[in-house]
């Protein structure tokens, strides 16, 4: 075949091969392609067209739930001498204050715009879920992380998580509303008191599961210190699972402050619980259900959405999901 | 495996303390007390000197203080015979400032002062208020009383050792005539005529006044010799322990033609075999005194309908089994069609029961239930309708099928993996023999563990189900105790969830090893 190839071309020997110049740098490098576990991640979570629609719906209802309470003026009591404005349909609200997008869902008990309540209610509850969440996925994955690696925080935590986990939950909102007046910040104070415990066991029991695999002994064996192990092995196995219970978390707050107000222990200002609370009578007097579901409607809407978002996004940080 | 179990139980009832230590801490110190008086309309009412002591008053009603008026004290010493009738009225009376008291009275009050200070109480002595006409006001009599807070930790052992009581015939203040103290055996019941063969123990001197008993309700045969106090209410239903709030019947009164001590025949309610000592209550009552011969006049009267606890339980047990019979076979059903209809239809269900407030779908499934299938949306004791459980029943199955269909999918396809079933399949089995056979057994281990922990707290019930349905059960029982400060309900009921608790997880515990001899608790087992 050689002799063939040097017939055919007519080259000499010499010219078939040429040498290759030693290159410290070419002889390191590694012929995989370049992984980058960010860009993976969105790479499958927008590989699904749905996920696009979705992440565009959630990112568009909180930024209506911000801008739009942020650059009309909502007065409840504007309308509170009016009496014919209260409890108005769609259509009558209209004809009665004349067309404008606050009226489409009608008007409440002091006439009040539904539309323009549920909205600024939706700014409040998701403001609330998002700042309960942050603090106690941050204490929660750190403490869980040491709680999970040191055996003696394990038996002094277990014995704490025992007894905190029997303490009603709310009894420590009432107390605390007592205590002081139920604001949104009594609110966080009172949601992440006790609240990052939950999220700190996960975390314990699942760094319990990946601490003693082998590829971390293995590492240990090599003198990695638990700093790094805890940093470079566990972590990025901890990303999807921290991601999926954010996933969860979130729309669990704005849920659970709906069931507070709805039990008569929720915060002072008109989140989305107490809008429902507030109009529970409606519901059953013909004519007035839209004060009641619109506010429901929304709240589920808003809890769907994170939740779903959520999940996919904690399935696509999963390393696995990445071939 | 037995010293095990003995452990764990140990180690419940103390975190069950430390749970109770913490409430008591949380609702006597840190809540603020005087909020009990902004519902109060006798608060108002009251003024000057007179409203501080009411104040005290009421603190010792909701158990947070121990007080001791002067005047108390002073009929305290008469009975005790230190002080005689004469002198009476000149040692109880407070002058308008310590420097007009007569010689007897400021001896008597120095008296006071010196012993009850030695108790740790603080002696506070409030001087006539008077108007600028020199006349007392209203209510502004001067007065001495003595009070303290009621220390943490005494009140801790004094809840404890008070849980059991056990019935005995020195209940009855030793210094009360009330004939011969003792317990009595007959074979024949006297409520029954005296002739029916019905064994009983009747006590004298004793809190109830029948120990052990028969009648045709179940259980059958009662007793009153050991009983569990959890905590007394103070303000929901006054004196009544959390136990008995929860396990004594609703509605209306059953009459049936009971024959009373006396002999007096009369259509009551009355369960005269619940009697208990209320003291001095048979010289007070005209309507006792015909019916009863002793001072055993409190009974509890027959109702038509279950306790809080039975209707709650009802509900819950129901919605539980059927909350396993779906959940269970439908996760089933969905790992073994994975990404098949039933899978994509199960997950959205799933998804929607996770994230949908729960108070979002009770409503919805109501204004379904009530508008398309007719049912009725709420609950009525009386009239009897078994349809009015349906809704509530469901409202309640629906997040628990969610749970279970969630997990058992979860178990199924983490197993679906392993090399057992690669080697059952290898080996020629059909998948339907692989999952009923080898997978289902395995998956169904964590599950499980869960059962004794559904079945248990389907007793204490659920909130906002039972609010929107109005179910007289017992789930509103907390929250209807914080909202009326009522202390001792709060603490007994906590005591009770975390004991649930505790017997639940420890119950999971053994029926799981049970089920899967892999797991043992015992070290040489492993």
């Amino acid at each position: 075949m050689y002799e063939e190839l040097k017939n055919k071309t007519g080259l000499k020997t010499e010219e078939l091969f040429s040498p290759v110049a030693h290159s410290d740098t070419e002889s390191e490098r590694i012929a995989a392609p370049r992984y980058s576990y960010w860009k993976s991640v969105l790479r499958v979570f927008f590989r699904n067209k749905i996920n696009i629609v979705i992440l565009c719906f959630l990112l568009f209802v909180i930024a209506f739930a911000y801008i739009y309470p942020a650059v009309t003026e909502y007065d409840p009591y504007a309308n509170l001498m009016d009496t014919t404005g209260k409890h108005l349909s769609p259509g009558g609200a209209i004809e009665h204050f004349g067309f404008n997008l606050k009226w489409i869902l009608g008007s409440g008990a002091s006439g009040e715009p539904t539309f323009d309540a549920v909205w600024n209610g939706a700014r409040i509850s998701i403001s609330l879920a998002l700042v309960c969440a942050a603090i106690n996925m941050v204490i929660g994955v750190l403490l869980g992380a040491v709680w999970g690696f040191s055996k003696k925080v394990d038996m002094v935590m277990m014995e704490v998580y025992n007894i905190i986990a029997n303490v009603p939950m709310i009894l420590i909102i009432s107390v605390l509303s007592m205590l002081f007046s139920p604001t949104f910040w009594t609110m966080v104070f009172a949601l992440t008191i006790v609240g990052w415990l939950g999220i700190a066991y996960f975390i314990r029991t699942q760094v319990l599961i990946i601490r003693d695999r082998e590829y971390n002994l293995a590492s240990r064996c090599l003198g990695t210190s638990t700093f790094k192990i805890a940093l470079k092995n566990i972590l990025p196995f901890m990303t999807s699972i921290i991601v999926t219970l954010l996933a969860t978390e979130l729309p669990s707050y704005i849920s659970y402050e709906v069931f507070l107000a709805y039990i008569g222990m929720g915060m002072s200002d008109m989140s989305l619980g107490r809008l429902i609370y507030s109009a529970e009578a409606a519901m059953v007097t013909p004519g007035w259900e839209l004060e009641f579901w619109s506010p429901v409607a929304i709240v589920s809407i808003i809890t769907i959405v994170l939740y779903v978002v959520g999940q996919n996004l904690g399935d696509a940080s999963d390393p696995r999901t990445h071939m | 495996m037995a010293k095990y179990i003995l452990q764990r139980i140990i180690k419940g009832i103390l975190s069950a303390v430390c749970v109770v230590v913490l409430i008591m801490i949380l609702v006597y110190s840190l809540m603020e007390r005087s909020v009990i008086f902004a519902g109060d309309s006798n608060y108002s009412k009251t003024q000057s000197n007179a409203r501080i002591t009411y104040e005290q008053t009421r603190y010792e009603a909701f158990g947070y203080v121990d007080y001791v008026n002067y005047s108390e004290y002073i009929n305290e010493l008469i009975k005790r015979g230190e002080l005689d009738e004469e002198s009476r009225k000149d040692a109880a009376f407070v002058a308008a400032t310590p420097e007009q008291d007569s010689e007897t009275a400021a001896a008597y009050i120095e008296k006071f002062t010196q012993e009850y200070e030695a108790g740790g109480y603080t002696v506070v002595r409030l001087d006539a208020d008077k108007k600028t006409n020199g006349r007392v006001k209203d209510g502004g009599q001067a007065t001495i009383f003595a009070t303290r807070d009621k220390p943490i930790i005494s009140r801790v052992i004094s809840y404890f050792t008070g849980i059991f009581f056990i019935d005995n015939i020195h209940y009855v203040d030793e210094s009360t005539d009330i004939g011969k103290r003792g317990l009595t055996f007959t074979l024949h019941d006297p409520l029954y005529g005296g002739e029916k063969f019905s064994p009983a123990i009747i006590g004298n001197g004793t809190k109830h006044k029948y120990l052990l008993y028969f009648d045709n309700k179940f259980p059958w045969i009662h007793q009153n010799l050991l009983t569990l106090n959890l905590g007394e209410s103070y303000t929901v239903n006054r004196g009544v322990d959390v136990f008995e709030t929860m396990t004594a019947s609703q509605g209306s009164y059953v009459l049936s033609t009971v024959s009373y001590p006396t002999g007096h025949v009369e259509q009551s309610a009355d369960d005269l075999h619940t009697a208990t000592y209320a003291e001095g209550s048979l010289a007070l009552s005209d309507m006792y005194a015909g019916r009863f011969v002793d001072d055993y006049t409190h009974t509890i009267t027959h109702k038509n309908s279950m306790s809080k606890m039975g209707y709650s339980f009802v509900i819950g047990i129901i919605s539980t089994i059927l909350a396993y019979a779906l959940g269970l076979p439908i996760g089933i059903l969905m790992a073994r069609f994975k990404n098949g209809l039933l899978d994509r239809i199960g997950t959205v269900y799933i998804i929607f029961i996770i994230a949908v407030p729960s108070l979002a779908y009770i409503f919805l499934f109501k204004a379904i239930g009530g508008s398309i299938f007719k049912l009725p949306t709420l609950f009525d004791m009386d009239s009897g309708n078994k349809l009015m459980f349906v809704l509530p029943i469901i409202s309640l199955a629906l997040p628990s099928v969610a749970n279970l269909m969630k997990w058992m999918r979860r178990y199924m396809i983490d197993q679906m993996n392993s090399d057992y079933v690669k080697f059952a399949r290898s080996g020629g089995l059909s998948e339907t023999e692989i999952f009923t056979k080898h997978i289902w057994k395995n998956a169904a281990i964590p599950i499980v563990h869960g059962i004794p922990g559904s079945i248990l707290f389907a007793m204490t019930g659920a909130i906002i189900t039972e609010r929107v349905y109005s179910v007289p059960g017992a789930g509103n029982l907390l929250t209807q105790a914080i909202n009326k400060y009522d202390n001792g309900v709060i603490v007994g009921v906590t005591l009770f969830y975390a004991l649930l608790t505790v017997v639940s997880i420890l119950l999971g515990d053994i029926l799981m090893s049970s089920v899967d001899p892999r797991i043992s608790f015992t070290s040489k087992g492993r």
